[in-house]
């Protein structure tokens, strides 16, 4: 197990780099991906399905490049409970074998709302984006948001 | 080409009963292990706590989306607050578009989560690419 340092919103800087996150992507995280998502679409477990339905084989779901870059900012951030969104565009395909690498720049900071918005990008190991005009958002509440009086 | 009278049609999950294992084994499929003290889901757990909206809407026969030629295109999330084991999550999806362009169809999934006294968990928009064959 990890533990997570949490990230001061007043020690961020618009501009900097966030720590970049690398994976390799196997047939059986991608088995795994399926089992705990319930996502058994057969174009990605399936060989010879897969290129029946004319992709090159089995690839990886959109969504586990995108738990990816998830990671990367709930990493940095210290504290999942801050993200607020999450959005990207699946670029390209992500094939068993591959080195994805999430990577994420602060593109503003709102002192007032203490939110942090940031763009990100995965790229695959020929440096061809898998995933691109991701952005997240990040709220750095004083006080814990998700606690109300009841 | 799927036909653009169903879009408005919508679909909704069981209530999903979110447990420490579920949690656990989404972290473990996708390597993300962190922990802070208690557990709270990664954020793209939506994924699985909404999944049945999207596989209904997969499954629909009279909608009968190409499946085979499906990807995911784009997907946005945007976050109410943090999910842990004990929560009973309902989601509920709207096919909002259907849109041919060229040689590709466009289909546009709109999802919103909620927990079991109706507060908001989280809404989703999925974009799917459907390839002519």
């Amino acid at each position: 197990m990890k533990t997570m340092t949490v990230q001061d919103f007043e020690s961020i800087n618009v501009g900097q780099a966030l720590p970049s996150l690398t994976k390799q992507v196997s047939v059986e995280q991608i088995r795994q991906y399926a089992e705990a998502s319930g996502d058994r679409n057969p174009i990605h477990l399936d060989e010879s399905f897969a290129r029946s339905a004319g992709l090159p084989g089995v690839i990886a779901h959109g969504m586990l490049t995108m738990a990816f870059a998830n990671q990367m900012v709930t990493d940095w951030l210290g504290d999942r409970s801050r993200l607020k969104r999450l959005q990207g565009r699946f670029a390209g395909m992500v094939l068993p074998g591959d080195e994805v690498t999430c990577t994420g720049t602060v593109a503003s900071k709102d002192e007032e709302a203490r939110r942090v918005v940031i763009t990100l990008v995965v790229s695959n190991q020929r440096g061809e984006k898998v995933l691109n005009k991701g952005v997240a958002e990040a709220e750095f509440s004083t006080q814990r948001s998700d606690i109300h009086a009841t | 080409m799927t036909d653009p009278r169903w879009v408005g049609r919508s679909y909704e999950t069981k209530p999903f009963a979110v447990t420490e294992q579920s949690i656990r084994d989404y972290m473990v499929a996708v390597g993300d292990l962190a922990e802070n003290g208690e557990l709270i889901a990664p954020p793209t757990y939506a994924m699985v706590y909404g999944f049945d909206a999207y596989w209904q809407l997969w499954t629909d026969q009279e909608v009968a989306l190409d499946v085979a030629h499906l990807v995911h295109g784009e997907q946005r999330f945007s976050f109410e607050r943090p999910v842990r084991p004990g929560d009973r999550i309902t989601t509920t999806g709207r096919l909002t578009g259907i849109n041919s362009r060229g040689d590709i169809e466009l289909v546009t999934f709109e999802l919103t989560a909620r927990d079991e006294k109706g507060q908001p968990v989280s809404d989703g928009t999925a974009l799917f690419i459907i390839r002519k064959p």
